[in-house]
């Protein structure tokens, strides 16, 4: 069969790098006079005793905070809040002030290493860097050699982080296609299910709310920013009502005006109550149903004939009916000044999709959307993208894991979630992968700050996955225990000496901000664009050859023109050919005197000078009142027809319920002698990054049991002792904690412990690892992995 | 000359340990110990599941108190706990012996052995390490996410802690037995 080859077709569109094409973009804008800044605007100063305080962003969690590090004699001695930026608004959480410990951690990964011993027996040598390129090349070229220039022979997966985009565009130029991120074991369902619903992801505008329900999300523990540090200076009869519903009594719930434990996983039926009030007592905004809402009589009918009645969300929740009907009454009352909470991170139960669903539905039932108070869309600052073209290679498969219409459930390459995210489904790759359902063989995986053994449930499946690639390649700052079973480990330096991509940060407030570089890498330790630029000028030309073997497409198109000509467009390197700091500068060129700012501020957002303002030692002002972007589109929704979705029919064919649905499966139950394990964040610990910090570990070194306080009495458990924790998938130990603060037929313990990396010489066995006993169920709509319907039982050591 | 004081808006506290940990990175803090500069005080919560009494499980954050009239200070037999020019209550690591009458004659139990100093050691509003570099605030004050502490002169009539103090209820731990805290908490 003749194809009429054009060089066109390796080129499957572009891939947004956010840097420019040449450097004569540079140096266009003059440096924005910034000696109007007022005096307490905080930079690059000096500071008394001859140091120097150079501002960045943080990167112990998610939140990236602004902080100013004193470096003294090329020592980073003190962290402090940067006042200037408004998301994090001059504040340093206990794990930012610890961020020291992260760069002089004496276990942190220094040199580039091979491994040396069995898999997993954490035994490797020291190597050179161009030593561990050449490995990887030869391992690579065989590899893909070998399956025939099947670029998806490589899984790639990150964490979160400023610098995951940078490997992305690694991994896509590479020209996999199996790509897994931290989304599906996070924020997935609640992203997607407000996205569908309102048409984003909202912020939460808690520093004018008066009226707040919080569940699943204990934002004094699991801080995120600026939503912690405003909601707490108000709760408690000082500006605004916090209704929080957990299990656990936790340190929301001591900030908290009500309190209510729910049992774990009902949340929807607490929802759909509320909803079935304000529709039945007819208490919803009527004008913005009228005006925003699609499907509204549905979605009123579907509540009334279920017969959501508060009285029947009690036996289910364990919240009384009179309360879900005060609360349903009060938030209508303060709306649009009263916010459902979106919440974060992990699915907790099979119907978390749905849930988010029903509570952005319910929000919007208010009004509260898009208005000062309530839940808002704000402004974003965009930055200029650059984009450098992607090849395709004719024999790189598709993704391994996919739903496809030929395919069932069982066979190879089945997927078990409706919806295929672009983060894809953690643990269902994971466990098609171990079950010999992949349609071909993935052989190695590049992860990058990414911590599969203790990131997701069922730990013993991901150590087992690992164990099976023929090159595990892990880059990363500290030898996790995931790098315990690479094959080739690469070090990262740690945020604070690397300049990262700059981000722009969307909200009421809009700013841009930069992480700086505060001091150089130790050791031999690289910023991750760099080791991506060494290592794709190693394996670039090597792995173009491996293509010119197995692809006709190119074989013709080199006859056509001439290889060099090819060549060019499957260069991987290409794509790091910049600096980063060049590289932010573009993408900044558009705002006068941006680029001069990040690099000595921090932080940009126009009009700075006039706008940024001192209340007094604590607080600043950092737009204007009448400046915010509290409302940007008079309250319209964001979704594609403009109208707040009540019913999804195309997702109904995928076969999810079009309409938050309580199926009967939904309901807590827990088998006799047994206890729901539930787990969470703590304000001192960052999942499993953090384990190994001295100052943090000086806080709290291990994770203890909650354990309700009269069921620990008449198990004859008291306050350290040790216990066997054991379920389906695992079994664990640690000390127990008996307490008031949580139900008789649940348990919990903090996430981001027990870890068995020997390497890291504090953290090491230091309490449970709660993956290790988390089922890998799998959620229905986006494959997330569901951390709330784990049975355990308990056992006094 | 000022007069050093220090308010807490203690309602917004959320035990988060922000304030800990910054002092012990500022003052480069002892690690390993139980005891350090400042903390929250928790109590155990009141009530049986699902009773529970929300007020009983507020955080106090607190502290050395600096009190005006400290009797820590009437105790030392070797002068090494004094008063500074600021009003501060100071301790001379040097001069001190180890007797810990301090520690016992602390209301507040604002004291602690430093292993390395063989001294007493509490908090001294960051004097030799911010203040020395000319900054403003303690450490604990800059970092915390809610805002709890603000620190000041109370001899400025224009300060901010002079003007809290004029407009808002306190009160101070222990006030009956006249130690005299310049720690004042907002009710």
């Amino acid at each position: 069969m003749e194809v009429e080859i054009s060089r066109r077709r390796f080129l499957q569109g572009s891939v947004a790098l956010s840097i420019v094409a040449t450097s004569s973009t540079f140096g266009g804008t003059k440096p924005q006079d910034n000696t109007h800044m007022p005096a307490n605007a905080y930079g690059i100063t000096k500071t008394s005793t001859g140091g120097i305080e150079i501002p960045t962003l943080c990167e112990v969690c998610v939140n990236k905070c602004a902080l100013l590090a004193r470096v003294e004699k090329g020592v980073v001695t003190k962290l402090d809040p940067n006042p200037l930026f408004p998301k994090s608004k001059n504040m340093l959480c206990p794990r930012g002030n610890a961020g020291i410990q992260a760069l002089y951690d004496p276990d942190r990964l220094k040199y580039p290493l091979i491994r040396s011993g069995e898999k997993g027996s954490g035994k490797f040598r020291r190597a050179s860097w161009a030593e561990v390129n050449t490995y990887l090349q030869e391992k690579i070229v065989t590899i893909l050699d070998e399956e025939k220039d099947n670029r998806s022979s490589f899984l790639f997966c990150a964490g979160e982080g400023m610098a995951e985009h940078t490997f992305k565009t690694f991994y896509q130029l590479f020209g996999s296609s199996n790509w897994l991120n931290h989304a599906s074991l996070c924020l997935q369902t609640v992203v997607s299910a407000y996205g569908v619903t309102l048409g984003a992801y909202p912020f939460a505008d808690l520093q004018n709310a008066q009226y707040v329900i919080m569940a699943g999300a204990n934002r004094a523990e699991a801080i995120v920013t600026p939503d912690s540090t405003e909601l707490f200076k108000k709760t408690q009869g000082r500006g605004a009502k916090l209704v929080y519903i957990d299990p656990r009594f936790t340190n929301t719930a001591a900030k908290a005006d009500m309190w209510l434990p729910i049992k774990p996983g009902t949340d929807l039926a607490f929802v759909l109550a509320l909803t079935y009030v304000v529709i039945q007592e007819k208490m919803y905004n009527l004008a913005y149903v009228e005006t925003y809402f699609s499907d509204f009589e549905a979605y009123e009918e579907h509540i009334l004939s279920h017969e959501y009645t508060p009285e029947w969300a009690e036996n289910i929740t364990g919240i009384s009916a009179k309360q879900i009907r005060e609360i349903a009454r009060e938030f209508m009352l303060y709306a649009p000044k009263a916010i459902y909470y979106p919440g974060r991170r992990s699915t907790f139960s099979q119907s978390d999709f749905q849930l988010r669903r029903a509570m952005a539905l319910f929000q919007a039932l208010s009004g509260g959307i898009d208005t000062k108070g309530g839940l808002i869309f704000g402004k974003n600052l965009p930055l200029a993208e650059h984009e450098v073209s992607s090849p395709i290679y004719a024999q790189a498969k598709s993704r391994a894991i996919a739903r496809k219409k030929n395919v069932k459930k069982g066979e190879s390459g089945y997927e078990d979630c409706a919806i295929i995210s672009g983060g894809g489904s953690w643990i269902g790759w994971r466990n098609r992968f171990l079950e010999g359902k992949m349609p071909y063989p993935v052989r190695g995986a590049f992860v990058y700050k990414h911590n599969p053994v203790l990131n997701m449930p069922n730990s013993a499946k991901s150590i087992e996955m690992l164990k099976k690639m023929d090159l595990v390649v892990v880059i990363d700052t500290m030898p996790s225990d995931t790098a315990m079973y690479a094959d080739v480990i690469l070090p990262e330096c740690t945020y604070l000496e690397r300049t990262d991509p700059v981000v722009s940060f969307a909200g009421a407030e809009p700013s841009i901000a930069q992480r700086n570089k505060v001091v150089d890498p130790m050791f031999e330790s690289k910023p991750v664009r760099e080791i991506l630029n060494d290592l794709s000028h190693m394996i670039s030309k090597p792995l173009f050859d491996v293509t010119k073997k197995y692809d006709e497409d190119v074989q013709a198109a080199i006859e056509e023109s001439s290889e060099e000509e090819v060549y060019a467009d499957f260069d991987i390197s290409k794509a790091f050919e910049h600096s980063q700091e060049e590289a932010n500068q573009a993408a900044v060129a558009k705002y006068a005197g941006a680029y001069e700012t990040l690099c000595t501020k921090g932080v940009f957002y126009p009009e700075m000078e006039r706008r940024f303002k001192a209340i007094n030692a604590n607080e600043f002002q950092y737009y204007p009142e009448n400046e915010k972007a509290y409302s940007v589109q008079n309250g319209k929704p964001k979704t594609a027809s403009g109208k707040i979705e009540c019913k999804l029919s195309t997702m109904a064919e995928q076969g999810v319920d079009a309409m938050p649905t309580w199926h009967e499966a939904f309901a807590f139950s827990v088998p006799e002698g047994k206890f729901r394990l539930i787990t969470g964040r703590h304000a001192q610990f960052t999942q499993s990054g953090t384990a190994n910090n001295a100052m943090l570990r000086d806080l709290m070194d291990e994770n203890y049991l909650w354990i309700n306080a009269s069921v620990a009495k008449k198990m004859k458990i008291r306050f350290g002792d040790t216990v066997e924790v054991s379920g389906k998938v695992g079994k664990t130990r640690l000390k127990a904690y008996p307490t008031e603060k949580i139900g008789h037929e649940v348990v919990f313990f903090v996430h981001g412990f027990g870890s068995e990396s020997s390497a890291l010489t504090l953290a090491y066995r230091q309490g449970a690892n709660d993956n290790a006993l988390i089922e890998d169920i799998i959620e229905p709509v986006y494959g997330s992995s569901i951390m709330h319907e784990t049975n355990v039982e308990i056992k006094k050591v | 000359m000022a007069k050093y004081a220090m308010i807490l808006n203690y309602k917004n506290c959320i035990n988060c340990k922000a304030c800990e940990v910054a002092c012990k990175e500022e003052n480069g803090i002892e690690l390993g110990a139980k005891a350090h500069r400042i903390w929250v005080g928790t109590y155990e919560i009141e009530g049986k599941y699902p009773f529970l009494s929300i007020p009983s499980s507020t955080f106090y954050p607190s502290q050395c108190q600096h009190c005006a009239n400290a009797p820590c200070e009437e105790v030392c037999p070797t002068h090494a706990t004094y008063y500074d020019k600021n009003g501060v209550v100071q301790i001379d690591a040097q001069k001190c012996i180890l007797c810990s009458y301090c520690m016992v004659a602390c209301p507040y139990d604002a004291r602690y052995v430093d292993t390395r100093t063989m001294s007493v050691d509490k908090c001294n509003f960051c004097s030799d390490t911010r203040l020395a570099r000319g900054l403003k605030t303690t450490a604990c004050q800059a970092t915390c996410p809610t805002k709890v502490r603000i620190f000041g002169d109370m001899e400025d009539p224009n300060s901010e802690v002079s003007h809290i103090l004029r407009t808002k209820e306190h009160f101070t731990l222990k006030a009956g037995i006249g130690t005299e805290p310049r720690l004042f908490y907002i009710k």
